[in-house]
């Protein structure tokens, strides 16, 4: 009898939070990031998670009404995550990929223009990618510089002695200011940024694959989807897009923000 | 990308899993060996700062002494990073196994009575001998089985040499998964790490069985 009492009573307890949590209006959206991804997303100096796709993020779901909330993810389990409900979305200078939409995934309107570069160390005597022949260059797994190298740049790639993959960017600049690869392949803005705060670094310019960011989201979120573009789109409308794009972190990257300039163009 | 293909692309990793595995027991057995017998010390000195050196040890996450290994030599010093990355990965390993299989000896070298050493000493034997004929063949058997355990975490452990980008098995496997977009090397990377431990266990067992004398 009291079994059967306690049951009721943790039956009516799960009903009554879900209810709570039901009838609390304000949406929670949590955006899933790569906290390891300036100037895109990035944990600041006061140590919160900063950076243009997480200030452009916040101001979409203060338009929204939305409460905002920050997953950091695993970047070459990003979409693993994003399948088991961790976060609502990854959107963290995210390149599109064909085999994204192939797998499903609701992939928004690209927002961004981006490159691939090598950089390398400035004493190096290394300045284009035919100089890199036999020598060893990092790639961070699971980006798309990473999968360039496996399809689209295969030729190039067979070239190089050998690819090392690590996990964050950050030590496969450690592993190239520590002599022990040759050269780091990476986004373009990711490149300036690191270059601009580190000496010695010499980013090679030479533009290898062109691709575009996006946002990615479940398959079936379509109308969640939908609704962040049209609330960016507002945005970009009402200057509060230009203003984020504006602050002097974002420099290196605000010729390339597609909104933006399509906006230029057309005024 | 057929099953096929993954498991031969990931076996190529596991020669890299087996050398860190291999050259970590070669390098730790015989480590913690020393560092038990230091923490006996009877100077003090000597065993409380080995007792500190293993709680240090013991008390950092083995990704961290990877790391540490790694790269902590070009942020303190701007020294290269090793192109061999198989170097610190076995350094870092072998440290850090080397302090649990000490204290491992030292439970065994301590639960041996003490009449043991004495009737030892009335036999005419030296220390050195004491140690080596009658205590050390008691303690061998005694700690097998918390060995094979250690010997056990060591095989899944060589996945976290990923952290310092080194190209063994895992590493790879999460490669495929990443540009497969698929689970399935996960798959395969477990059913390697369970057959290579399946061999482990059988041999330690057997070991276990040709100390099995006296019963």
């Amino acid at each position: 009898m009291k079994k059967t009492f306690a049951a009721i009573l943790v039956i009516v307890m799960i009903f009554s939070l879900s209810a709570v949590a039901l009838a609390d209006d304000g949406k929670v959206f949590i955006m899933g990031i790569d906290p390891e991804y300036p100037p895109f997303s990035y944990l600041g100096d006061d140590g919160e998670y900063t950076g243009f796709d997480v200030e452009v993020c916040q101001a979409v779901c203060d338009y929204l009404g939305w409460k905002m909330e920050i997953f950091g993810v695993n970047w070459d389990e990003k979409l693993v995550q994003l399948d088991s409900l961790e976060c609502d979305c990854v959107w963290s200078g995210m390149t599109i990929l064909d085999s994204m939409k192939e797998a499903g995934y609701v992939i928004s309107e690209p927002y961004y223009d981006n490159t691939q570069v090598l950089v390398v160390k400035e004493d190096s005597g290394l300045a284009s990618s035919a100089d890199l022949e036999g020598k060893i260059v990092a790639v961070q797994l699971g980006t798309s510089g990473e999968a360039l190298l496996n399809g689209d740049l295969a030729d190039l790639a067979a070239t190089f002695g050998n690819i090392v993959t690590c996990d964050s960017f950050l030590k496969c600049f450690t592993e190239l200011e520590g002599n022990a690869v040759d050269a780091v392949f990476v986004d373009l803005p990711v490149a300036a940024s690191y270059a601009a705060n580190h000496d010695g670094l010499l980013i090679i310019d030479e533009q290898l694959g062109a691709e575009q960011y996006g946002i990615a989201f479940r398959s079936g979120d379509a109308e969640l989807c939908a609704q962040v573009e049209e609330a960016i789109q507002a945005l970009v409308e009402n200057g509060t897009y230009a203003e984020i794009a504006s602050k002097s972190e974002y420099v290196d990257i605000v010729n390339n923000l597609l909104f933006l300039n399509a906006n230029e163009s057309a005024a | 990308m057929s099953l096929m293909t993954m498991i031969v692309k990931m076996s190529e990793g596991l020669g890299k899993t087996c050398a860190i595995f291999f050259l970590t027991l070669l390098f730790s057995l015989p480590l913690g060996m020393i560092v038990a017998l230091l923490r006996m010390s009877k100077v003090k000195v000597v065993s409380t700062i080995t007792r500190f050196f293993i709680t240090v040890i013991r008390g950092t996450p083995l990704m961290l002494q990877l790391l540490a290994v790694t790269y902590g030599p070009y942020y303190l010093f701007r020294a290269n990073v090793s192109r061999n990355k198989l170097i610190p990965v076995v350094i870092a390993f072998s440290i850090n196994y080397a302090a649990y299989f000490a204290e491992i000896y030292r439970g065994g070298i301590e639960s041996i009575s003490i009449g043991q050493y004495e009737a030892a000493e009335v036999l005419g034997y030296s220390k050195f001998q004491t140690f080596m004929r009658i205590i050390l063949p008691q303690v061998i058997k005694r700690i097998m089985p918390s060995v094979t355990n250690e010997v056990v975490t060591l095989v899944k452990d060589t996945s976290m040499a990923f952290t310092v980008s080194y190209q063994e098995m895992f590493t790879i496997g999460k490669q495929i998964a990443n540009s497969q977009t698929s689970f399935m090397p996960f798959v395969v990377a477990g059913v390697f790490y369970y057959i290579f431990n399946a061999i482990v266990d059988y041999l330690m067992g057997r070991i276990e069985k040709s100390l099995d004398y006296y019963r």
